[in-house]
């Protein structure tokens, strides 16, 4: 378990103060994978490494399983080498110097609880068998590629079979092709030792796929926590959706707030009047914005079978993606994106109905 | 494309010969040549004077003579245990400064940042020279001071000993080695030393089994090349290990030739010169591998960021207390002990009546003494255009070996970075036998003999600087000029000319910095008032106990040389790390 209470921290350099994170509160429950997603710069890597130890918070509360690895108010501060985590790094950190086996076994014959020979052997091969490189004892760390580094990473963090996994960005140095790979496996990995990780990235599909819970940060404070599909279907920010997928955007304020409970009702639109499901509380004219995902919206042909939420436009572009059609219609004087299947015939210039499902049309305050 | 244009003789046109790099490389090839086949021949001669050598004399008494001596044995133990020692000591001095500046939370680290380098300043002669002042057991202020307060019947610290010259020599190759560790210490990725924390290994194993491993392969070259340095040099055994008959192999040679009593043999001391320059030639072989692995390790760096550096707690007052203490011994005191003596009609330890006998009679005397006058104006000519002349060899020996594509440029590469490895007494030797043998150059005893051993000398250096700027001017930025409109010449002065400037400017003040204080090769050709330069003038002051004197010359010396140091760096000529090292 990670516990994370109102973290603060200021970097303090030669060109002026930094506050990278800024009241940042967290829970990772046992055996969960959670993840930290954000732009670069939010604060993400701070925060891990503040959990790990290699940074002293400015102000705030850290607890690892039982212990309370930082406080502020009691003046506690673990040393990073005394606390139970395993750590990924986003260069790897792959020591030069020596072979697969020996970076594996380093922190084995170095650490405070001393094993035997024979049981480090044990550690070793079963940490380096978990990651498939079995086989690459004896190679110098600089003789492996990029994928086989990251395995090695992460053998060396599990090796020692550490209470929480903490990775930064650990598949950004990697491939496209290898990312995909690498993410099920990782995922695969942790979920099959059960051990409770805290995961940074920046890539949103790396943050949905993988984790039990993601938390999106931005300028170092959490804007939203909850699992993946409630965080990319239900933002409660313009940020989060902008951040997580594509994301539509009409401005409209709120005419007949519908009744409690996720019930739709009705918002004014400069396009005309759109159903949507309402913020909980809404009253008649709160300005709203609603959000469509791109794959929500689909054609009609004529405006009859419908009254309710069609919009006429002109498509603007189209774009063939191989398993989509991507285009952007022109509504008013905004541009809709929508995603259709790659059959569809659209060209250029041509007059459409878009269709704009109630249940998928979210409005949020603004 | 800026080239040496071809010189217009028909004939070679007609082959399609450009003649300039025939020329450089003849050039280059005869000041390292012949110096090099004339030490080589010299060294089976059976004649004692180089005049007197011809084919028919030679054989191989020298070099029996020479190793069949045990003397020569213990010379070698000498050596190794002077070079093993002081760079023991100048290496863990270093790495503590560099470690503290750049690791940890040291407070006032621009003293040492800004400190460290000025001791490059000082030069050899002279920090030997104030030690001498300090701790030799009959004038050394430091000793004679313990005597008198801890009423003592003898000396405790004798400055003229194999341990002084290491101290001295260790105190010297701290500011070149701290310049080339801070690099080093800087191109590795925290995150692997953070990996380590993270891992729950404690930071003394951390130090151990990652941190230094890591800085293994780049620490030992900068050994290697502070070897070199050490090896080399010859004026701090030459000051501390001569008067008591202490040699290493720099200081024997030039005993060999300069014997007082014996009259010199000059196949002898080839003779010992060879396994000198050959023991300097492995050990230059071995650096240049040596860079060639270190770069192996140079990987992956993060994203930039300072690891959090390292808490000192209660160490802070100890760890400035070292910084600072180093730079008391490497600067400030061996100025002070200059400044003090120059000021003394005769030499005494401080007292109030010392203070009171205070006088510029010594300044007074250096305005007046006809051989100052001399010396300054050989040593301002000598500098000046060996600085020149190493320049503009150095830009046209890179110039071919950079933009042409003339089949020698490889062997031009490797001629002119030869004289690196050959120290600066042998070299000097070398050159007797030039100057003396080929008579077409009737320069033995005039100052122009030492311009052409220091130029020989510095072309390394003048052609690694010259090449790695020349490789930086991407031929776009010329050819982007051209498609602009402007002609040749224009491109030259607008283009090229300012990007090489800088460079130019740095090689030429290294050089001057390097030759106004190196006295080991100007003592082998020095013959008289007429080639006497300002190191040597010194020298001989000290030689013959005119030491306020000296005092005040070195006092002047050691000041302009701060304040040109101090200009050079404010300025922001930064001299590239590896090649800082004065002598
Ligand atoms: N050691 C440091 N010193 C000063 N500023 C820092 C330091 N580390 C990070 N920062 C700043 O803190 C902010 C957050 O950085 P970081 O946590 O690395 O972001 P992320 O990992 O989300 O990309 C950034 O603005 C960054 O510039
Ligand atoms: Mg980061």
């Amino acid at each position: 378990m990670i516990r994370i209470e109102n973290l603060h921290m200021r970097y303090r350099s030669a060109q002026g103060e930094v506050d990278a994170v800024r009241g940042v509160s967290l829970q990772v429950a046992e055996g969960q994978f959670y993840t930290l997603l954000g732009p670069s710069g939010c604060g993400k890597t701070t925060t891990l490494r503040c959990v790990a130890g290699l940074e002293k918070p400015t102000s705030g509360e850290i607890g690892i399983g039982d212990h309370i690895v930082f406080s502020s108010r009691q003046a506690i501060h673990v040393p990073a080498h005394r606390r139970d985590v395993g750590m990924v790094f986003q260069s790897y950190a792959i020591w030069p110097h020596l072979n697969v086996f020996d970076n594996v076994a380093l922190p084995l014959r170095e650490g405070k609880k001393s094993y035997s020979g024979k049981e480090i052997e044990e550690k070793v091969r079963g940490a380096l068998h978990l990651v498939k490189l079995g086989d690459l004892e004896k190679r110098p760390a600089p003789f492996l590629s990029g994928g086989q580094q990251q395995r090695l990473a992460l053998a060396r963090a599990l090796a020692r079979e550490p209470h929480v996994l903490l990775l930064d960005e650990p598949l950004s140095n990697l491939d496209a092709k290898l990312r995909e790979e690498t993410r099920l496996e990782i995922c695969d990995l942790v979920k099959q030792l059960g051990i409770t990780t805290l995961y940074v990235t920046h890539d949103q599909i790396e943050a949905l796929v993988m984790s039990d819970v993601v938390a999106v940060m931005s300028m170092g404070v959490i804007v939203q926590e909850g699992p993946p599909k409630e965080i990319y279907q239900s933002p409660r920010e313009r940020f989060v959706a902008d951040f997580i997928g594509m994301a539509n955007f009409i401005e409209g304020s709120v005419e007949s707030p519908g009744e409690e409970n996720g019930a739709t009702g009705q918002v004014k639109t400069a396009s005309g009047r759109l159903r949507c499901l309402l913020p909980s509380g809404s009253a008649c004219g709160d300005s709203v914005l609603i959000l469509v995902r791109p794959e929500d919206i689909t054609l009609c042909h004529d405006r009859s079978t419908t009254q309710e939420n069609v919009l006429p436009g002109r498509v603007e572009i189209v774009a063939f993606m191989g398993d989509s059609l991507d285009c952007q219609v022109m509504v008013d004087s905004q541009i809709v994106r929508m995603k259709l299947h790659p059959d569809v015939d659209l060209s250029r210039g041509q007059k459409v109905w878009l269709y704009l499902p109630p249940q998928r049309c979210r409005a949020i305050r603004r | 494309m800026f080239r040496v244009e071809a010189i217009r003789v028909p004939w070679l046109r007609a082959m399609d010969i450009n003649p300039w790099p025939y020329l450089v490389l003849g050039l280059v090839s005869f000041l390292v040549l012949a110096p090099l086949s004339l030490l080589v021949l010299g060294s089976f001669s059976t004649a004692r004077l180089p005049t007197d050598f011809s084919l028919a004399q030679t054989g191989l008494q020298n070099y029996l003579k020479v190793y069949l001596d045990p003397l020569t044995y213990e010379l070698m133990g000498n050596t190794v245990i002077y070079v093993s020692g002081s760079v023991a000591l100048g290496i863990s001095l270093a790495l503590t400064l560099a470690w503290l500046v750049e690791r940890t939370d040291m407070p006032a680290k621009i003293l040492i940042y800004a400190g460290v380098p000025m001791t490059l300043a000082v030069p050899g002669m002279l920090q030997a020279m104030a030690w001498v002042l300090l701790l030799s057991p009959r004038i050394g202020m430091i000793n004679r001071g313990l005597m008198e307060s801890l009423g003592l019947a003898e000396a405790p610290i004798n400055i003229y000993s194999l341990g002084g010259m290491i101290f001295v020599e260790g105190l010297r190759l701290v500011p070149t080695a701290f310049l080339m560790l801070i690099p080093l210490l800087r191109s590795m990725d925290p995150a692997l030393e953070e990996a380590a924390a993270t891992s729950g290994i404690n930071p003394s194993a951390t130090i151990r089994k990652v941190t230094l491993r890591l800085l293994a392969p780049g620490l030992f070259a900068v050994m290697v090349y502070q070897a070199m340095t050490a090896l080399e040099i010859f004026e701090v055994p030459g000051i501390l290990g001569l008067p008591s008959r202490i040699f290493v192999f720099s200081t024997k040679i030039y005993a060999i030739i300069h014997s007082a009593t014996l009259m010199p043999v000059y196949g002898q001391a080839n003779a010992l010169a060879m396994i000198y320059l050959l023991i300097a030639v492995v050990t230059t072989y071995f650096y240049s591998r040596m860079i060639g692995r270190a770069e192996r390790f140079a990987i992956i760096t993060g994203k930039g960021y300072r690891p959090r550096p390292q808490e000192l707690g209660a160490w802070k007052i100890p760890a400035l207390a070292v910084a600072s203490l180093y730079l008391l011994l490497a600067v400030v005191l061996p100025f002070l002990v200059f400044l003090y003596a120059s000021f003394l009609p005769y030499l005494q330890i401080p007292s109030a009546a010392a203070l009171k006998s205070f006088t510029l009679k010594n300044y007074r005397l250096l305005a007046t003494y006809g051989e100052v006058g001399s010396a300054l104006k050989n040593t301002a000519i000598m500098v000046v255009v060996t600085a020149t002349a190493t320049t503009l060899l150095s830009f046209f020996i890179s110039l071919v070996i950079v933009r042409s594509r003339f089949w020698g440029r490889k062997l031009l590469d490797q001629l002119a970075f030869a004289p690196h490895a050959i120290p600066g007494i042998v070299m000097g030797l070398a050159f007797v036998w030039v100057f003396l043998r080929l008579d077409f150059l009737p320069i033995y005893g005039t100052i122009w003999a030492m311009v052409i051993g220091f130029t020989t000398n510095f072309i390394s250096y003048g052609t690694r600087a010259m090449n790695a700027s020349l490789l930086q001017i991407h031929k776009e930025l010329e050819e982007a000029a051209y498609v602009s409109g402007l002609p040749p010449w224009r491109t030259m002065r607008r283009i090229f000319l300012p990007l090489m400037m800088p460079t130019f400017a740095g090689v030429w003040i290294w050089v001057v910095l390097h030759a106004v204080r190196i006295a080991g090769m100007p003592l082998m050709l020095y013959e008289g008032s007429q080639n006497q330069v300002l190191a040597i003038l010194i020298w001989n002051m000290w030689d013959e106990g005119y030491i306020p004197a000296a005092a005040a010359i070195g006092t002047l010396l050691m000041l302009s040389l701060l304040l040109l140091t101090l200009l050079v760096r404010s300025v922001g000529f930064r001299t590239q790390r590896a090649d800082v090292g004065g002598r």
